[in-house]
Parts: C-alpha cells; structure tokens; sequence
C-alpha cells in the first residue's frame, strides 16, 4: 500500500523541512479569525452564566433586558423548544432549564447590536436561585449520598471515546448503580494479584493527582451563525472537525444535517477543546430568533471558567515485584473526574496502567464521576501523560527500591509488538523500546550523576526520565486530487488543519502523484463540498486522511498516466512522470506536458475525461507511537524553585514527513507538559468555584521559564501509514510530569506524587523530610 | 466591558476639578493594566474614566530640594528598572520596577497605579516602605503629605478620598553606606503575582547597623514593616546570627491567608527565607 512511488528525478515532496505557508500571515494579523468576520447587520451574543455550581433557578425576569435599546433577542431555556432534560452533553443543554450544575452554565442568551449593550442587557437579567449543596470532590461525589449532578436517567457519553478511537475491546459500561455520580466503570483483569503481591519481595502503593488543566489554545471558542430565507442554517466555526460540529448541532436543534452547512475557520488552536460542539447551539438560535448573522465569542475567563478541560484524574496503585526484578501484580483505581457532563475516556487509562509493562497478573479498575463543575473533554493524549505520570512514577521508584538501573527495568518490562495489551488484543508495533534505548545514549543521561555532583551550594541538582505514548486514532476519510489545465495539482480534503497538517499533506500528494510540492494546492473545504472526513485530533490526520491524499493522488496519476498512454500510444507500463512530464522511459523526447493533460480534461468538446483521482478509505489498524523524554534540572530547596536547564524528546514518528513541522509538535507538546507538570491547574474552592479564573494565576508557562528542548526522530515505519507515517501530536505531550517527579526524586530525594510539582508543594516537602 | 464617557485632563488642576464632580462611577486610569482586567471582568463598571496619560507633571522625576526625589504617580516600571539614579540611590525600587508583569506590562504599568491599587502583594510597595518614602496627595482642599507606611488601609483601600488623587512619591536619599534589595517569590517566573515580597534596607556606620528597613508584601492586608526585626539589628553589627533572628522575628507581623498563589504555610516559610536572603545582599551593597 505505501510504496514511494518512482521517477528518475527526486521529487520535492516528503522529507523535507518545510516551514508552515501560513505562518508569516498569522504572525502578521492577516489570517482571518471568526472574530474578523463582519457580515452586514451582525449582531454579538453574550451569555449570563450561573455564579453557583449547583442552583436551583427559581425566576428569571428578562424585562429590562429586553427594554434596553439595541437588544435583539434575551432568551433563556422557556424560549428553546428543543431543550429537553437529561441531556446527555454540554452541547445538548443549551441553556440551564430549571437547574444549574456548574458555575458558569449559562441560563440566559442576549444578542445586541454591540458587545457592551449585549453585556449591559445580561446586568439587567433578574435570577432567583436557591442555592444547593454541590460536589465539588471526585472522592466524595462517588460516596451513596453525594449530592447528584446529572438529572435521574441520563445516560452515559462514550462519543468521545469512539471519536478517539483509542482502544477497542476494555468495556466501558454505563453503570447506574447506587452512587449517582458514577456514569460509567469498567474493570480489567488477569490472574491473581492477591497472590502476586503475597509473593512479592517489595510492594509500593500510592496515589497519584492530576488536576483539571484547560487546554491553553489562543483562540478561544468562536463561532458566527446565519440562517437563510429557507431554513438553512451557514455556520463559521471555530472547529476541529466541522462535520462533528454538523451532526451535533443538526442533533441538538433536531435539523437535517443538509439543511446544515459548517464552515471550518482558521483554527487558533484546539488541542481537543474544540472536538465537541460549545456555544455553536445557542449562536445558532439566536440567529434564528433575531433573522440576523449572530457571533460568539468566548472571553478568556468563560474559558477557564466554562469550556471544556482536561478530567482530574486520581490514581491509586499498587505495584508488587520480586527483589531480582521481577513484575508480579498491579493493583488501580483510575477515577475520572468527567465534571457535570460524562465524555471522559476510561479505556487510555486502563491498557496503560495494566500492559504498558508486563504484569502477570493485574486488577484495574475505572471509573468516571461527575461533579458540579464544567465538563471536560479531550486535551492532547486524553488521559495519557496523567496515567503515565502514575505508572512512569511507579517504575521508577521500584527500581530504585531494588536497586536496578531504571531504564533496563523499563526495558525488561516493556511490552513489546505482539504482547497481549488488557483488552486481549496484541500490541502493534512500535518503537517504545527503540526511543528509551535512543534517550539512555545521550550524554545528559549517561552523565547525569556528573551533573548531580555539581551542584552549587544551596542548589540540588538531578536527572529524570520517562516513556510514555499513545495508540493512535482512526476514523474514515476522504480526499480528491486533481489535474488543473495548467498542470498542477489540487487536493481537497475537509480536514480542519491545526497542526500544519495541510503542508504535510501537500507533501503526500507531491510525492504520491511525482511533482514538485510547490505545485500543489490544498484546500479545506466546508461540509458541503468536501469529502466526508473525521475530526483533526487524537495523532489521525496524516495517519489517516495522509493516506487518503496518497491513494486519491497515485489515482490521478494513473489516470494521467493512461491518458497519456494513448496519446502517445506507449504502454501505462513504459511510462513515468518527470518534471511535469508524462515520458516514456528511456525516449527523453517523447512526452506530453501535464499541463496538455490538464487541459484536454477542460476544453469545449473535448472527449479526455478531467483527471480525478478519488480515495475514501476506512481503517481497522492502529500504530502505537511512543515519546522518550528527559529533564536536567535544578532546584533552590528552601523556595523550591525548579530551574529546567535541558529538556530532550525522542519520539518515533514512524516516517518525518516534515521534520520541522514534527519539531515543532515535539516541542509544543513537551512545553504543554511542562506547564502541567509545574504549574498548571484549575483550583476551585469548597463551592467547586473556579478561584483562578485569569491567564496570571491559571499559569501556563511562559518563554523565561524554558529550556532548550531537543528533539530527536527515531523512524520506525509503520506497517499502514502512509509511507510508514505514525501520529506525531500527542505522544510529546505525555511523559514530562512523570520526567519532571523522578528529575525532582532524583535532585531531592523527595518522591511526588500531586501535580502540578509547584514551588510550594517541593520546598514545603523538603522542608518536612529535613 | 461596558461603555463609559473618557475624560482626557491636560493638568493636574484639570484632573482635580474633574475629580470635583467625582462619585463612585468615576475612576483613575494610568497604565490600565489594573483597571482594565477589571472593567473587562466586571468587577467594576465607571460611567466615567478619567485617563491621566495627559497629565506631564506625573510622569516626572526630579530632585526634592534638599530631601532626595520626586518620583510622579505615572512614571512607569519600566522607567524605575532603567533610570540612572534611581538605580544608584534607591536599587530596591529600581528591582521591585524590573520584575513587575512583563516589558510590555512595565511599560504601561505605572508607581501611583501600583499603589492606589492596593493589593496586598503590589511590588513596588515594600521598597518604598523600606525607604520611608512619603506620598504626595492633592483634592479639592489642596495637598497633603502621607507616609507611605500610613497609606494603605486595607485590600484595595488606601488614604486617598474618592475626589483625591495621588501626584508624587517623595524619597530620601539614603545616607551613606546604605544598601537595600527587594525580592519576592512567584511559582513561575515572569508575568506572576509575588506569594511573599520583601525589601530589606541597611545603613552602616564604622561597623554598626544605624538603620534597618524591612518590609513585607502579601503577607497581610496591606504592605507591612517588620518593626520588632528591624530593631533587632539596629545598634550593632549585622551578622549571620542575627539576620537569622530577624528573619524569624519578621514572621512576627506576618498574618498571612492561604489562597490560590499559596498557602498560609508557605508564606510564612518564605516570609524567612527571602529577609534572610535580602539582609544578606542588603548588607554586601552597604558594605560595598
Ligand atoms: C499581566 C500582568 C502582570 C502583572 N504583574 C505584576 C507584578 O509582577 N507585580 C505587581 O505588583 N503588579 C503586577 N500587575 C498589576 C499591575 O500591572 C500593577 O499594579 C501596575 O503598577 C498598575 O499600574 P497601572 O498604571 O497600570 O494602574 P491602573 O490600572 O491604571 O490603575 C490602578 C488603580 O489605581 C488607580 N490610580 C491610578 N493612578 C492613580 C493616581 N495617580 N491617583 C489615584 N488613583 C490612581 C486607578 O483608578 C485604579 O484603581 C500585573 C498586571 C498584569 C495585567
């Protein structure tokens, strides 16, 4: 399926570092944001949203609201009839109806023909609410009792799980059990781990905390909706998959998906955030009750308080092994906190903590609980670096326990191509092994007890590292390639790029087709004209839709190969294209130009049918991509400041593509890890009340706090990637807590387990351990 | 953000009289980078700004006959991290100036929005403290003097009355042989809010600490002096011991909170940790 195909000359295609076409104009404020769009007559949305977690609503009075002057429309639920309760996602409830379940719900919509009026129309909103006791705690929310969340009967959301396509085969089944918060549980196991740990020499057991973190994607959520005379319903949204967007707007306002038509705008960043419908439903309905364009656009603090973040995750674990290595049992409890709406993914956490390593007999168990705060959704590696945080940190500290060097415990451990994962199904193949063996030969870490040596007076010094990675996704796709009369060469696809993907490929359909990347155009199209194609997360896009463009451009070169076989009545077979020309081999001057071919395609009676190569495949592999990373740090005990003097990424991508644009992902998803790792978390109080609603306390880091990061490609192709391509954007994103913890571990001595690993919790842990 | 008049004063006469109409739907804009967070999140909603950026006079520097420098309410961060003699006389300020927000933030945020704010943690308090700087205040009834200890009178509440502006801080120069140093901790490190800040500032004479400074940010409602430390290095040389002993002795008037930048026990941890560690860079300059 993924040979390179031939020509004498070297194409510019794959390969090659080829910086993103769209960069200067984004560095420079020309590209287009949903928030530039200004069609005539645009109106501006702006939401009342509850200031409690869990209310009743008793009264709202939209009078005065409706009276201010420049007000187009103030709805709340009374005015949707579509709403219904029980719904089963964050887009489903539109507006609060008689009960807010987290802090920052809107119960009220106002559209005005200027922000600031829209805004004064939402101080003139009257609310009553009787205020209810919340669950603000995953533990406590589990417990018979809690205060409940959802309403009685809802059912569990797995959508995003499939959308990831993660893992197949651990059974993730809605539970409605005594426990009203628990929306879902699943359990995995293998043999006896109750004799395991019996015959045990060491047994650890801890847990481990991962806050809820946002995503952190500059643009926020933002979406124009517009309605036509007939009823059909324009969208530009800002989307990771504008067919998504279709189906679940089309499902909340109970449309046609073709009275529906999303326009996928430049993306400002998604990281998972934007996979699920937000404020598409309501933008849409107030366009509707008002007939004007109607725009949304999320403030910064509606983000932290109300989009959709990343669960808190808490892992208990339970490790046993003999003294002379040997793995014996592992004992979890993975709970999710999935806020006030189910969608979170239990499988990830389940294959990871039970068959990263092989252990002979294992018992995990998961859980997803929903409290009274905002509901989360995929970031980056759902699920991921938070699992491997636990267990990365679990391998770690039982090599130390029995005094093993931590990289060959890894590696005696690891399960390898063909190892039977939790669900029953082997592992793919991958180059888990092939990186941590890469990382292990780089001075940093082979000289890291040089490095802990040196320490200053005053300063601890140390070395971590860790392994991590993720399945991969799959969805179908499609693509179509064309020949234009000038001969070069269109692609479309409906895949939203927010990766760079889109160069990448460009760079497919170059080498697939056999010309220059820099005569080929590709295009995002919307969700009438593009080929049906899934959402740009979970590390798919160029594993999928990659080979989607590469079939669609070998047919189009077939076809063009053929046309020109009878135009220069020679053999498909004797033929090659060379420098936008269609030569036989070996007789340099007998050719027709692509752009001959192109054009025969397009003329007034002609009989050449236009070239169109077609491919919409489906998949049934993943390929399991894995990411090695390394942390030199240093630390001031006494205020427990973390100075990160070297960060190195070794991630195998099966085939660069386009290195740069791998470095780039390497280094982005390594910076997004750090912050989680060091400083990033969405604190709420005892009344599950964001308290550090701001970019200045939510705290992302920032360029002063980073290291040099280096980032190394292993290529171990994939068996069906298309030429033995891998996902690239989630693995980097997934083993630094656990580097950052063991680097700390190993300047300190001091183990953590709650991330983030600020300041506070290293110096205060130093200063109780001396 | 909600819509309101803007009023553009050329002089401080000017600001004073549009002050004179002044309720609470009127508000003071420096730099902004305060106010304008604030107006975005509805925290406040002004029918009325009054944008000093106009007013000359605010934005100077210039020597206090006789009892060191006038520094104007609205002259910048970024102008205190960079301006020669603030540097030479009165480092601590020029240090607490450097680590506010970020460039772009120093270059908007100014001294008088840095303290008529009042938050707790305001960098640029301490040092002023430790300097015994006085602030210069003018109203309808003409001007009067404050000491900068005497100005904050609670989380974002100061001296000032609602028709009163802040034009000048007035600094003396310390006498010879006197060094200082402001540090404060962040979890991260730039654009953050100090958890604990301390200034210290030191004068010796032939070995003996003659005077010692030590003040504290976000460790109270308001920037405080470490009185009972201070005196316990006054009178005597300044050695390791007794640094210690007044970095302990400052936990005295620390009533910190606990809230979403730390804990109570991590201020109270740092409250030690950066005296001991200003006294000792304090005590170096001094001696240099
Ligand atoms: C990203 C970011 C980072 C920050 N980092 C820091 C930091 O590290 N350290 C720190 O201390 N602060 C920090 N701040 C807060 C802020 O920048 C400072 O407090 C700054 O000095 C405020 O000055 P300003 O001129 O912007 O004040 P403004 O916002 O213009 O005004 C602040 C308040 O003072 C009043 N006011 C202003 N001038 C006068 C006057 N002459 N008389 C009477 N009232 C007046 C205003 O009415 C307003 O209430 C940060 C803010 C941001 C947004």
């Amino acid at each position: 399926m993924s040979t390179v195909m031939k020509t004498t000359r070297d194409v510019k295609g794959i390969g090659l570092s080829i910086p993103r076409p769209d960069g200067p104009e984004k560095v420079t404020g020309q590209v287009q944001y949903v928030a530039d769009l200004s069609p005539r007559g645009l109106l501006h949305a702006k939401l009342l949203r509850s200031p409690h977690a869990h209310a009743r609503i008793l009264r709202i009075d939209v009078s005065r609201a409706r009276a201010l002057p420049g007000v187009r429309a103030v709805l709340t639920a009374a005015d949707i009839p579509e709403l219904k309760r029980k719904a089963p996602t964050r887009a489903h409830a539109v507006l609060a109806i008689d009960r807010v379940v987290f802090a920052g719900q809107p119960v009220a919509a106002v559209a005005a023909d200027e922000p600031a009026i829209a805004e004064e129309a939402l101080d003139l909103i009257d609310v009553q609410y009787e205020v209810l006791p919340v669950s603000a705690d995953p533990l406590e929310a589990m417990k018979p009792g809690a205060p409940p969340v959802a309403d009685a009967g809802t059912e569990a959301d797995t959508s995003e799980a499939q959308a990831h396509g993660s893992v197949a085969g651990v059974t993730t089944e809605a539970k409605p059990a005594k426990a009203v918060n628990i929306s879902q549980q699943a359990r995995i196991q293998r043999g006896d781990v109750a004799k395991g740990f019996a015959e045990s020499d060491v047994v650890i057991e801890k847990t481990y905390r991962v806050p809820m973190v946002h995503q952190g994607y500059l643009e926020p959520h933002a979406v124009l909706a517009q309605w036509d005379t007939t009823g059909f319903l324009t969208l530009w949204s800002s989307t990771q998959g504008s067919f998504n967007t279709r189906s679940e707007v089309a499902d909340v306002l109970e449309l046609s998906e073709n009275r529906i038509k999303v326009i996928p705008m430049e993306c400002g960043g998604g990281f998972g955030g934007k996979i699920r419908a937000l404020c598409e439903p309501i933008t849409a309905i107030l366009a509707r009750a008002t007939g004007r364009p109607v725009r949304y656009v999320m403030t910064r603090r509606e983000e932290l308080e109300a989009g959709m973040p990343a669960p808190q995750v808490i892992i208990r674990l339970k490790t046993g092994v003999k003294r002379d290595g040997t793995l014996m049992a592992i004992e979890g409890e993975a709970v999710l906190e999935s806020g006030a709406f189910s969608g979170a993914v239990l499988a990830v956490s389940g294959v990871f903590l039970a068959s990263l390593y092989l252990w002979p007999s294992f018992d995990v168990k998961g859980f997803e609980v929903l409290t009274h705060k905002p509901s989360i959704a995929a970031y980056r590696a759902p699920v991921a670096p938070q699992t491997i945080f636990a267990i990365d940190s679990q391998m770690e500290q039982l090599a130390k326990a029995i005094g093993v060097d931590p990289v060959e415990f890894r590696l005696r451990h690891l399960q390898r191509e063909g190892d039977k994962m939790a669900n029953g199904q082997p592992w793919l193949s991958n180059g888990g092994a092939e990186v941590l063996t890469r990382l292990a030969e780089h001075p940093l870490w082979k000289k890291r007890a040089e490095w802990k040596a040196s320490s200053p007076k005053g300063r601890l010094r140390g070395t971590g590292l860790s392994l991590g990675g993720w399945l991969g996704g799959l969805q179908p796709t499609g693509a179509t390639v064309r020949l234009n009369p000038d001969g070069s060469v269109q692609v479309l696809t409906g895949q939203v790029d927010i990766a760079g993907t889109n160069i990448a490929l460009a760079q497919i359909a170059a080498t697939a087709y056999g010309i220059d990347v820099d005569k080929v155009r590709i295009t995002t199209g919307d969700t009438d004209v593009a080929p049906m194609t899934g959402l740009s997360a979970g590390s798919k896009t160029i594993y999928t839709v990659g080979v989607a463009v590469m079939e669609a451009a070998k047919d189009a070169r077939n076809q063009t190969l053929e046309i020109a076989a009878k135009e220069l009545e020679a053999s498909v077979h004797d033929l090659e294209i060379d420098n936008e020309k269609v030569v036989v081999r070996g007789v340099p001057d007998k050719g027709i130009t692509l752009a001959q071919i192109g054009k025969k395609g397009n003329l007034y009676m002609s009989k050449v049918q236009p070239v169109l190569g077609v491919s919409h495949p489906a998949f049934s592999q993943q390929a399991p991509a894995f990411c090695a990373q390394l942390a030199k740090i240093e630390i001031d005990p006494e205020t427990g400041e973390v100075t990160l003097h070297d960060f190195v990424v070794v991630q195998d991508v099966g085939k660069a593509i386009n290195p740069l644009a791998i470095e780039g992902q390497m280094q982005g998803g390594a910076v997004q890890s750090l912050g989680m790792a060091l400083t990033e978390a969405l604190v709420y109080d005892d009344k599950a009340r964001l308290t550090n609603p701001s970019l200045l306390d939510y705290r992302k880091l920032t360029s002063a706090d980073l290291p040099n990061i280096e980032t190394i490609i292993v290529e171990k192709p994939s068996p069906h990637g298309p030429f033995g391509a891998r996902g690239v954007g989630e693995p980097p994103i997934v083993p630094a807590p656990a580097a950052i913890a063991n680097a700390i571990e190993d300047a300190t001595g001091v183990r953590l387990t709650e991330l983030p690993l600020t300041s506070e919790r290293i110096a205060l842990a130093i200063a109780s351990a001396t | 953000m909600r819509r309101f008049e803007l009023i553009l004063p050329e002089s401080v006469d000017d600001c004073v009289r549009a002050l004179a109409q002044r309720g609470p739907e009127t508000k003071l804009l420096a730099g902004g980078t305060d106010l304008l967070p604030q107006l975005k999140n509805g925290l406040l909603k002004p029918a009325r700004v009054i944008d000093l950026s106009g007013v000359a006079r605010l934005r100077a520097i210039e020597p206090a006959d006789g009892q060191g420098l006038r520094i104007g309410s609205a002259v910048t961060a970024r102008t205190l991290e960079l301006d020669n003699i603030v540097r030479a006389r009165y480092l601590s300020l020029a240090e607490s100036g450097a680590l506010v927000g970020s460039v772009q933030v120093r270059n908007l945020a100014t001294l008088g929005g840095n303290l008529c704010n009042a938050a707790p943690s305001a960098d640029m308090a301490p040092p002023l403290l430790a300097l015994d700087a006085e602030a210069v205040i003018t109203g309808p009834k003409g001007e009067r003097r404050v000491p900068i200890a005497a100005f904050f009178t609670g989380v974002r509440h100061t001296v000032l009355a609602p028709d009163e502006l802040l034009v000048e801080l007035v600094v003396p120069t310390p006498a010879p042989h006197s060094g200082g140093n402001y540090l404060r901790h962040t979890p991260r490190r730039e654009l953050d809010i100090a958890v604990v800040g301390v200034a210290s500032q030191l004068t010796l004479a032939n070995g003996v600490c003659t005077k010692a400074r030590i003040a504290l940010a976000a460790v109270a409602p308001v920037p405080v002096r470490a009185t009972a430390a201070e005196q316990s290095l006054e009178g005597q040389p300044v050695t390791p011991d007794r640094i210690a002993r007044a970095a302990d002795l400052a936990l005295e008037v620390a009533r910190p909170i606990s809230d979403q930048r730390g804990s109570a026990e991590f201020r109270r941890h740092l409250v030690r940790v950066l005296t001991r560690r200003t006294l000792i860079t304090a005590l170096a300059r001094a001696s240099a």
